[in-house]
C-alpha cells in the first residue's frame, strides 16, 4: 500500500459514511421513562432481558430482544447481561411463557418456591426487564415498474412505506420484589425507494433506532439514582 | 412426590411423526423421534420418588406401584407463516395423561394442551418449526410440574393405597395376588 493509497482511505470512509447517512430514511423517536422506585446496580449484579409471554399476546421480535441485550451490555458502563435462555433454563419451569409471573405481585410467591431464590442469587440477577411491543408497517404507497431488454434494464417510479416501532420495558427489581418503573420507545420511520433507472433505497432503520434508544435509556434508568 | 409410579409409553408416543400438507401445498414432516419419551422419563424422574418404565407386555398391577401413568398424544397441529400472515411458526400438542391407582382403576384422565411459537425471521422455516415444537414440549413439561398433582391426584396414591380396604384384607386375596405373580413369572 502506497502513501497515496493511505491518503485515500479517510476519503473512502467519509464517502461511505456520507452515503450511509444519505441512504437512510426519516426517523422520529420518543423515549420516555416513568420511575416508581429507586434503582442502582452493584458490581456483581446482573440483569436479564426477557420478552413478555406470547401467551399474553405479545409479539416482540427475538431479534429486537437480542439487539437490546447487546446494546445495554456494550461499551464502557455496559451492564452485565445474563443471556435470557440461560436464565430461563436455570429457573425451569418458572419462567416459561406459560408460567412466568405477569405482575410483580407473583414474585413473592415465586421466590418462595424451592430453589428459585438460590438460582437467581447464583446468577446475581438484580433486575428482570420485560419487553413488549413490536414493529409494524403502518402505511405505504407509490409505484414502481422495472423492465429489461437486450440493451439493458432499469426501473422507474417511487415507493415509500412507514414503520412504527413501539416498545415498552418494565423493570422489576428482584431485591425489593417491586416494579422499579417503565421505559418506552416510540419510533416512527419512513423509508423511500426512488428509482430512475437504478432504485436507490433510503431505508429508515426504525427498529434499530428503537433498540438503541431504549437500551440507552434503560442503562441510565438502572444506573442512575432518581432526582429528588 | 413420595410415590412410586410406573410409566408406559405407547408406540406412537415413543416415536412420533406428523405429516401434513400445509397451505400452498407445502409438505411438512415433523419427526419428534424419541424426544417425548426422553422428556417424560426425565420429567417423571424429577417429579416422583421412583419411576419404573413398564414394557408393553408387563402387567403394572404386579409391580407394587402406587400409581401407573400412561401418557399419549391426542393431536398435533401446527401453523406456518403463510397461514397466519405473520412470521411465526406455532405448534400445538394435545397430550393425554391417564393415571391408574394400584388396583388398576383409572383415577384421572387429564387432557393437556401445550403450545409453542417461534419466529422465522431469525431461523429458517424448518428450524423455526422445530423450535416451536420444542417450546410446546417445554410448555407441557412446565404444565405438568405445576399442575399434574392437582389435576390427577397422583401424589396421594401412596397414602390412599395404605389406607385402602384391600390392604386390610384377607389372606385369600393376598394369596391370589401372589398366585398371579407366580403365573406371570
Amino acid at each position: 500500500m502506497t502513501p497515496a493509497d493511505l491518503g485515500r482511505i479517510p476519503t473512502r470512509i467519509l464517502l461511505t459514511g456520507l452515503l450511509a447517512a444519505l441512504a437512510s430514511g426519516c426517523v422520529t423517536s420518543r423515549v420516555e421513562n416513568a420511575r416508581e422506585g429507586k434503582t442502582g446496580i452493584g458490581d456483581g449484579e446482573t440483569i436479564v432481558i426477557m420478552g413478555k409471554s406470547y401467551h399474553l399476546g405479545n409479539e416482540t421480535e427475538d431479534s429486537y430482544i437480542s439487539c437490546v441485550e447487546d446494546a445495554i451490555g456494550r461499551g464502557r458502563g455496559g451492564l452485565k447481561v445474563i443471556p435470557r435462555q440461560q436464565f430461563v433454563d436455570a429457573l425451569f419451569p418458572w419462567f416459561e411463557p406459560r408460567t412466568a409471573p405477569a405482575e410483580t405481585k407473583g414474585l413473592v410467591k415465586l421466590m418462595e418456591r424451592p430453589g428459585v431464590a438460590e438460582r437467581i442469587a447464583e446468577q446475581g440477577v438484580r433486575y428482570i426487564i420485560w419487553l413488549d411491543g413490536d414493529t409494524e408497517r403502518v402505511a405505504g404507497g407509490g409505484s414502481m415498474s422495472c423492465a429489461a431488454g437486450p440493451g439493458g434494464g432499469g426501473c422507474f417510479g417511487f415507493a415509500w412505506w412507514q414503520n412504527d416501532a413501539d416498545y415498552n420495558a418494565s423493570i422489576w427489581d428482584l431485591q425489593g420484589l417491586e416494579n422499579a418503573g417503565t421505559v418506552s420507545a416510540d419510533v416512527s420511520g419512513t423509508s423511500f425507494l426512488p428509482a430512475l433507472v437504478v432504485p436507490i433505497p433510503l431505508i429508515a432503520r426504525t427498529q434499530s433506532a428503537a433498540c438503541k434508544g431504549l437500551a440507552e435509556q434503560l442503562r441510565a434508568f438502572i444506573v442512575s439514582e432518581p432526582q429528588i | 412426590m413420595a410415590v412410586t409410579v410406573g410409566v408406559r409409553f405407547p408406540d406412537n408416543f415413543r416415536s412420533f411423526t406428523h405429516e401434513e400438507e400445509a397451505l400452498g401445498n407445502e409438505e411438512w414432516s415433523i419427526d419428534l423421534g424419541r424426544s417425548n419419551e426422553v422428556l417424560f422419563t426425565e420429567l417423571f424422574g424429577y417429579m416422583f420418588e421412583e419411576v419404573r418404565i413398564v414394557g408393553p407386555d408387563e402387567d403394572p398391577a404386579l409391580l407394587g406401584l402406587d400409581a401407573f401413568i400412561e401418557p399419549s398424544i391426542d393431536a398435533f397441529e401446527f401453523s406456518v407463516p403463510n397461514q397466519t400472515k405473520t412470521d411465526s411458526f406455532a405448534v400445538w400438542i394435545r397430550y393425554r395423561i391417564k393415571v391408574y391407582n394400584s388396583s388398576g382403576d383409572q383415577i384421572a384422565n387429564w387432557p393437556l394442551a401445550a403450545y409453542g411459537k417461534s419466529q422465522s425471521r431469525m431461523l429458517g422455516g424448518s428450524e423455526a418449526l422445530q423450535e416451536a415444537a420444542v417450546l410446546a414440549m417445554r410448555d407441557a413439561a412446565a404444565l405438568m410440574i405445576d399442575k399434574l398433582d392437582r389435576e390427577t391426584g397422583v401424589g396421594a396414591t401412596r397414602a390412599k393405597r395404605a389406607t385402602a380396604p384391600e390392604n386390610a384384607v384377607p389372606e385369600a386375596q393376598t394369596t391370589a395376588h401372589d398366585g398371579d405373580a407366580n403365573d406371570a413369572g
